[in-house]
């Protein structure tokens, strides 16, 4: 069944990083149904309109100055014109989108998509998001004032934008190193000497074989316009560094007289965190680390339990976990990709992997400078099937702990839904016992976010013929 | 300040119990209430909840309606659980988030009863990739059964198909009870409560009465196999 890979016909922020240090997402409603479906031809074709068209597959002979591609929720599909009987052969997930699933989302309390600002409080008028990346300002501005004019500024309306930017390479909001660990896939990179299983291109294409062996995913009709096509869900995540530094530092303090600190950090041991370095200093790192599964620089628990700076180097994805791993089952990248590692749903080890794209936005914290401007990260998670793969982590390994006993009932430490007086974590002691933490809040929220489809080129191709 | 119910009070109280008015209720007023005020029906199975320990148990209550409802259409539903038992159970067990789970032929329906862990789709999804092959053949005796089978390859379709005929969840209090149905028709004026509820009955013949009696409440298939020491 599984169709041919052909990278001028596929989306290129799917497969790949494009690793620019700026995006801007432009959130669309389509304004007028013809001249938006002419639009979305032009953008199709490789001398597109203005020059502007998608950024495929395709590789590069030089790097180009922006990239560009869109997504489509199924309102906008709805708005451009696709006939009913194609839209019900979408996902209900999809259909009912975003908002409609935020109890297995987490997305209550303070992330309810009623306290969305605007665009996102009125999701059936938000039908395309567009995303730019370039390294800088006026490569952005010209793509937008491009959009802005299509169909003589009458097909679309841009309703809001959101930017990212990078400030430290890769690392983000609460100062993790991030963009380390994605899927590989069989056709497209070689064999990496990893021990994590390459990953089908159904992981993220449909009409490819599943990471399922046997089960496929149902190709939105007709095939020209879901073939090769991917669903995202994007998600504007609020992090409260403030808060999180806070925490760091009253777990850190409550170690520091834990009758099994000394399992915590060996005394002496301060100096495997950097020169003259406190004791607290290093208990809130170690907090940091097991929280998160990775320390800040991105080594994992799993290969160097006790210092971010191990003597000798090691991967940064070759591990997998075993039940005397030094990363704790609850840890953030531990619950949300278990690898190779015992869990509950025996069958879900390497099938619930999917791609995540993200780029932080606000400014960087300064914790000598306090203030309330809301930071955190634009995230894009990628995969053939969000009920699969997005969904399935969120309701039942990030925040419920159902593939492990030790975890169930508690949230994801960093990104849960937590409230103070429920919330709590395990830490593994590198004796092999463990300190239940609690006592901390929600420290990451939603503020918007949107399922989208990302078409494939033959898709906008068909998405412009239509009438009606 | 207590008084006395008058003839009238009397007569009003006493009219539902009449079997004019159970007549006319039953054949004239519900239909017409019906179709003046369509009810759409409500999703089956339970709703995710904020609180981790109210996601963690969950039951099941699916009714499938027999295309054969003759003994023989019934014997033949028996041989094929019959014929799958070893499959089924061995398939329950790896699925790893089952408490428990039963057929039952209930008149001229084949139902799965089940108590399971966390969320309905990936239970359905982890069945399909499981024993598929089983519900395959199951599923092949049911109304409108064809069309998500072989499940494997319609497994979006599918899990649709068992949410549709997994029996709505009435809620446990009279509370949810109000806010759920009164939400869109009838704001929070108590007296429609009645109203909106018969119309959802009359929607959704099979209803399940609140989401069940659990012994040990908030703790999953995998924690108590741990504390047992049977491996999970």
């Amino acid at each position: 069944m599984s169709v041919a890979f052909i990278p001028h016909e596929l989306q290129g922020n799917i497969l790949r990083g494009y690793r620019r240090s700026m995006v801007r997402y432009l959130l669309l409603e389509v304004a007028d149904r013809q001249a938006a479906r002419i639009w979305l031809g032009a953008i199709a074709a490789r001398e597109g309109a203005d020059g502007l068209s998608i950024t495929t597959e395709s590789a590069w002979s030089s790097k180009p100055d922006f990239c560009f591609n869109v997504g489509l929720t199924f309102e906008g599909l709805r708005a451009l014109g696709v006939a009913p009987d194609s839209l019900q052969t979408f996902p209900t997930e999809f259909v009912e989108g975003m908002t409609a699933r935020a109890a297995k989302l987490g997305d209550f309390g303070p992330s309810d998509p009623q306290t969305w600002p605007a665009p996102f409080d009125e999701p059936a008028r938000l039908h395309i998001i567009a995303s730019i990346y370039a390294d800088d300002e006026p490569h952005l501005d010209q793509v937008q004032a491009h959009i802005a004019a299509a169909g003589g500024g009458r097909a679309l309306r841009i309703r809001g934008t959101r930017e990212g930017r990078n400030f430290n390479g890769d690392v983000v909001h609460f100062g993790y190193r991030d963009n380390i660990s994605q899927p590989r896939f069989a056709v497209i990179h070689d064999r990496p000497e990893i021990s994590e299983p390459m990953a089908p291109l159904g992981t993220v294409l449909l009409g490819h074989e599943t990471s399922f062996e046997g089960l496929f995913w149902r190709v939105p009709q007709p095939d020209p316009l879901g073939l090769n096509g991917c669903f995202n869900a994007f998600r504007i995540l609020a992090q409260d560094v403030a808060a999180f530094e806070t925490y760091l530092d009253q777990a850190a303090e409550e170690l520091l007289v834990h009758r099994l600190t000394e399992h915590v950090l060996k005394p002496g041991d301060e100096a495997k965190f950097g020169q003259g370095i406190s004791r607290l200093a290093a208990l809130r790192e170690i907090v940091a680390a097991h929280m998160c599964g990775r320390w800040r620089n991105g080594v994992p628990l799993a290969l160097s339990p006790d210092t971010p700076n191990p003597q000798s180097p090691v991967s940064l994805t070759d591990f997998d976990y075993t039940a005397q791993s030094g990363c704790p089952v609850g840890a953030h990248v531990r619950r949300s990709n278990p690898r190779g590692g015992k869990i509950v749903q025996r069958i879900e080890n390497h099938t619930r992997r999917l791609v995540r794209r993200g780029i932080p936005y606000g400014g960087p914290y300064d914790p000598t400078r306090p203030d309330d401007e809301e930071r955190g990260l634009l995230g894009n998670f990628l995969g053939a099937n969000l009920g699969t793969q997005f969904e399935a982590i969120s309701c039942d390994w990030l925040n419920l702990g159902l593939q492990d006993p030790q975890i169930t009932g508690s949230n994801d430490p960093l990104l849960g839904a937590n409230e103070p007086a429920t919330s709590w974590f395990d830490m593994s002691l590198l004796n092999g016992a463990s300190i239940r933490l609690r006592g901390f809040p929600r420290f990451v929220r939603t503020r918007g976010g949107a399922y989208t489809f990302l078409p494939s080129i033959p898709a906008l191709r068909y998405l412009a013929t239509l009438t009606g | 300040m207590e008084s006395e119910a008058t003839w009238f009070d009397r007569l009003v109280d006493a009219l539902p119990n009449t079997r004019l008015f159970q007549f006319i209720a039953e054949w004239i007023l519900v239909p017409y209430w019906a179709a003046r005020t369509p009810v759409k029906p409500q999703p089956g199975g339970p709703r995710m909840a904020p609180q981790p320990s109210e996601n963690l148990q969950h039951m099941m209550n699916l009714i499938m309606p027999l295309k054969d409802k003759s003994p023989i259409g019934r014997a033949k539903a028996a041989l094929a659980i019959a014929q799958n038992v070893d499959e089924i159970y061995a398939g329950l067990n790896n699925v790893g988030t089952v408490h428990f789970a039963r057929f039952v032929l209930v008149d001229g329906n084949l139902c799965m009863f089940s108590v399971y862990d966390g969320d309905f789709s990936n239970y359905i999804r982890d069945f399909i990739a499981t024993i598929g092959s089983v519900f395959n053949a199951i599923v092949a005796l049911i109304e409108d059964g064809d069309a998500v089978i072989p499940c494997e390859h319609h497994v979006e379709a599918f899990i649709d198909w068992v949410h549709a005929r997994d029996l709505y969840q009435v809620p446990d209090l009279a509370t949810d009870l109000l806010a759920q149905h009164n939400a869109a028709a009838s704001g929070d004026d108590l007296r429609l409560l009645p109203r909106d509820l018969i119309l959802q009955l009359h929607a959704n013949p099979n209803v399940s009465l609140g989401s069940g009696y659990r012994g040990y409440p908030a703790f999953s298939v995998a924690q108590i196999r741990q504390k047992l020491g049977v491996g999970w």
